[in-house]
């Protein structure tokens, strides 16, 4: 990473208003993304990875949700746009795949007509030659027969096709940033890798920096170049993907780790789950005093139920919240 | 799809035989005898059984009940106890009036309320949504003909903007025949608008919160291609449907509105044969206007096809 | 902190105060500690009991309080400084409202304000005996038919072709067999809202029927009327309490337009559709005849429709926020 990243986000804070009370989903959460790069968002379901994504889109509803905080993309803050400018920026420069391709595409708009839709907005195209653009889109993400489907319904395509699908729109206007949200926790194993490939294959042709939300390591360990580890909507670890699987800081990591295969080792199609780590998240309802993980920790202790842990720099690029992390003599 | 078409059309056989039992059966229990009302004053006791047997009144009810749909299929409703004319004529006079209010409000009505359920979803919990559901909340409850006074006294008595009462035929202009149905289209829609609009609210809240929803944001789409195409397509069945079954209300508040402002429709005609007792009118209307509610909720379901391309018979 | 989104006061970070009572000892020196962060949005205080349900659940609040003031007018009609209201006074015909007609006088010379008063009772009366014969006859007819296989064809059918008549349609035909009579009206109004309930009763048991422990309930051999007892009837309940409210919101403005077209109650009773029906003749010049009953017939029917969206709302969380 060179220069000013081309998404950095610092202390961003989203918190929603419930009936009972407000929650916190994400408190204080900062990290960058460099152009070109493959950033990995993990941790369990409920710990803001998603709430971190949508907010950079904006797409949350405010109210009930409130972002503070700031979210830099090409150095501009994202939350200060006006709306008009924000949708130019959505589907152009950033794009979204979500975790359900069931859902995510509409049922009675054809294939084709969704494809074509981001091209005839952002770049103008006539219907004519948005369909086109379509055509050759499918083609690109390996759909088969593609002047067929797309006059079809997302009815009558296989969830991998779908996914497929969903990746055309996204990537249909080059942009420079591809969020994908659990992109293949919905379908099959061997689905999955083909997904994967075809991730990989089109990051390496549009050139887009990618950030990956995922709950699977395994995931993590095929395409990501660095790792942020979330949890209680804290950001509680961050490293490049070797050091992170080499030497995990942070317990809750640890904890992530445990019944995961070594890195590199997805192929042979084992259950790539998490590691159950005992008890549950904390409630978000409210502040949390000390650190958030100390009601799960194998190690706590008095000190960690008092004080929360700063973020700090335990190795060159890998930054840990934990009192008891070990600390290379370099960082500091 | 035409074995479902054929199958739907054959399941609506057995709701008209219903609805034409209970209409005849309407007839058979009326009160008053019409052998004796033929007979006159003077005539004995036999000569009432002697009309009532040359009238077939003597026969048993199902005898009866069938000559009578055997009648009704070959289109004949039988004769006014009052004008002694074809019900059938008279029904045919009236019903231009009734088709133009019926439209208008169509029209009027499904263009507001669709709008209206559309806004106050994207804006649940805001004071936009609040005020739709209290006009939706006001529209069910204030009744037809209170509405239509109270439209009547202000924009035609008072403001003078409209005309007071009465209808004018479409061959007579455009406008003339417009003027006249403003008001009780408004009257009669607000009930209608209610119903479309409390259901599209509902519909569209579901909608929204769906996936592809999010999808089409996340594509850069502004708010009205979003609400209107991606969302509005996905929640027009129930919204059709609702349309449909509201016909009901429509037929039965056109009753009162044609009252309230001296149309001269059929509903005008239901109010006048009630007063008169004359059964056959009340009969021929009520079938007539429940065939027309069977006929365009059928047609309504295999419109369902067009609307959503999961929809498969 | 960076700059924030938009320009409400409160967007902007404050830093909170901590919570929980006991100061905290300072941390041990080197130990790194966490900067607190700050609340977004304003911790709200929380008020009384009876406020919070008045704030979550003002339709059922207002509604129910409308009802009871009409409710106390019907019964305490002869003690609001009314008259008797089918006294006749040509005399006094068609007088303006004033301190002696608060409400004006019709075209006999009654005292319009007596009538109102007095009208309350018929419409009350209509509206709940309606709602609660048609649950009854509803429940009875849904019950039926969802519980016996073989009659449901036919049950069913019948109800089609019932609800294929609009009901103010089936109403009238109906009153035109009969005389005049607050029973006659409330029996036709019945009828035409049965099928409803019956539609809805065999819904929700032909769902039930699905259920794990009613099939366990039945092939264990319980008793049918304990089946229905025990798992039906609590479950019909709910959305039948809810039905019952509109249908007496909508009996109540069948029962007005019955009595307004001259096919309801005798028109010596006073009832708000029997009033509007006397004004009718002279709404251009004396709208007050109409106004004032109109204006007791729509408050009352509102109130009843915010207590079914109200107990809708409470009695079914997840359809809250619909229709």
């Amino acid at each position: 990473m060179s220069g000013a990243p081309l998404l950095s986000i610092e202390n961003l804070q989203v918190h929603f208003r419930t009936p009972d009370g407000v929650n916190r989903a994400v408190d204080g959460v900062s990290f960058a993304i460099g152009s070109g790069e493959t950033l990995a968002i993990v941790g369990e379901s409920g710990c803001g990875k998603s709430v971190t994504s949508m907010s950079i889109l904006r797409l949350l509803p405010e109210p009930p949700a409130r972002i503070a905080g700031a979210i830099k993309f090409e150095g501009k803050n994202l939350l200060d746009l006006p709306n008009s400018a924000m949708r130019k920026i959505r589907g152009n420069d950033i794009s979204v795949i979500f975790q359900e391709p069931m859902t995510s595409l509409n049922p009675v708009l054809t294939v084709g007509r969704q494809i074509g839709e981001t091209l005839r907005l952002h770049q103008g195209l006539s219907r004519r030659a948005a369909e086109e653009r379509a055509v050759e889109m499918l083609t690109l993400v390996g759909i088969p027969e593609p002047r067929r489907r797309v006059r079809e319904y997302p009815h009558q395509l296989s969830g991998g096709m779908r996914q497929r699908v969903m990746i055309a729109i996204a990537l249909a206007c080059s942009p420079k940033l591809l969020i994908a949200d659990e992109p293949t926790t919905a379908l099959d194993v061997t689905i999955q890798a083909q997904i994967l490939d075809l991730m990989r294959d089109l990051k390496a042709r549009v050139g887009a920096a990618i950030m990956l939300i995922t709950h699977d390591l395994g995931v993590v360990a095929e395409v990501a170049d660095r790792v942020v580890v979330m949890y209680a909507g804290r950001k509680v670890e961050e490293a490049p993907v070797r050091d992170l699987f080499r030497a995990p800081r942070h317990p809750y990591t640890r904890g992530l780790m445990g019944a995961v295969p070594k890195l590199g080792a997805v192929e042979h199609g084992g259950d790539e789950r998490l590691a159950e780590i005992p008890g549950m998240v904390p409630s978000l309802k409210g502040r949390i005093e000390g650190c958030v993980f100390a009601g799960r920790c194998p190690d706590v202790t008095d000190l960690c139920r008092a004080y929360a842990p700063a973020l700090e720099p335990k190795a060159p690029g890998h930054l840990a919240a934990c009192h008891y992390a070990p600390k290379d003599a370099l960082a500091a | 799809m035409l074995g479902y078409i054929g199958r739907r059309i054959l399941a609506t056989i057995p709701v008209m035989a219903v609805v034409g039992l209970f209409v005849f059966s309407l007839l058979y229990f009326a009160p008053g005898d019409p052998a004796a009302i033929i007979a006159g004053d003077q005539a004995s006791p036999e000569d009432i059984i002697r009309i009532r047997a040359t009238l077939g009144l003597d026969r048993p009810f199902l005898v009866r009940f069938g000559e009578w749909s055997w009648h009704i299929l070959h289109g004949d409703l039988g004769t006014s106890i009052f004008t002694n004319l074809p019900v059938t004529t008279m029904i045919g006079q009236r019903v231009q009036p009734t088709v133009s209010l019926m439209l208008v409000t169509l029209v009027f009505a499904i263009a507001v309320a669709v709008p209206l359920g559309v806004v106050a979803a994207w804006k649940a919990g805001s004071l936009i949504d609040r005020l739709v559901m209290g006009l939706a909340v006001t529209g069910f409850s204030v009744p037809v003909f209170v509405v239509g006074y109270i439209l009547a006294y202000v924009f035609a008595l008072q403001l003078g903007w409209l005309p007071v009462q009465g209808y004018t035929p479409i061959e007579q202009g455009l406008w003339p025949w417009l003027s006249h149905l403003i008001l009780p289209a408004v009257t009669l829609g607000l009930v209608y608008i209610a119903l479309i609009a409390r259901v599209t609210r509902a519909t569209m809240l579901d909608v929204l919160s769906q996936d592809y929803v999010r999808t089409a944001r996340a594509k850069g789409l502004a708010q009205g291609p979003v609400l209107f195409v991606h969302a509005l397509k996905n929640a027009a069945v129930p919204i059709v449907t609702v349309i449909g079954i509201g016909i009901a209300l429509l037929i039965g508040g056109a009753v009162v509105t044609e009252t309230v402002f001296a149309i001269p429709g059929l509903g005008r005609l239901t109010v006048d044969a009630i007063l008169r007792r004359d059964y056959p009118i009340i009969q021929g209307i009520v079938l007539l206007f429940s065939f027309v509610y069977v006929l365009v909720n059928l047609a309504i379901d295999l419109f369902y096809t067009l609307l959503d391309p999961r929809i498969r018979y | 902190m960076t700059a924030t989104v938009a320009p409400f006061p409160d967007r902007v970070p404050q830093a909170g105060a901590p919570p929980g009572g006991l100061p905290k000892a300072p941390p041990p020196p080197g130990l790194a500690v966490a900067a607190p962060l700050p609340d977004v949005i304003p911790v709200r205080k929380h008020r009384g009991k009876v406020w919070t349900y008045v704030r979550r659940n003002p339709t059922i609040v207002v509604g129910g309080v409308m009802l009871l003031i009409v409710f106390l007018m019907a019964l305490l009609a002869p003690w609001l400084g009314t008259v008797d209201p089918t006294a006749l006074a040509p005399a006094k015909r068609t007088r303006m409202p004033s301190a002696q007609y608060w409400f004006g006088t019709d075209m006999l010379g009654r005292d319009v304000y007596s009538r109102v008063v007095y009208g309350a009772r018929v419409s009350l009366l209509v509206g709940f005996a309606v709602a609660f014969l048609a649950s009854v006859a509803g429940l009875a007819v849904g019950l039926v038919s969802g519980m016996v296989r073989w009659l449901d064809g036919v049950v069913m059918r019948v109800v089609d072709g019932m609800m294929s008549i609009p009901p103010i349609l089936l109403a009238i035909a109906l009153m035109a067999l009969t005389r005049g009579s607050v029973q006659n009206v409330i029996i036709a109004i019945t009828i035409a809202e049965i099928p409803r309930v019956a539609r809805l009763v065999r819904g929700v048991v032909l769902s039930l029927r699905e259920q794990p422990y009613v099939e366990a309930a039945v092939t264990t051999g319980t008793r049918m009327p304990a089946i229905i007892w025990r798992h039906i009837l609590p479950n019909t309940l709910a959305p039948m309490t809810v039905q019952a409210t509109y249908i007496c919101a909508s009996a109540m403005i069948t029962e007005a337009i019955l009595s307004f077209i001259g096919a309801g109650v005798p028109p010596s009773t006073p009832s708000w559709g029997n009033i509007m029906a006397e004004g009718r003749a002279l709404w251009q010049v004396k709208f007050y005849i109409i106004l004032f009953p109109a204006i007791f017939l729509s408050m009352t029917v509102l109130a009843v429709n915010l207590v079914g969206d109200g107990l809708r709302d409470a009695l079914d969380p997840r359809m809250a926020k619909d229709v």
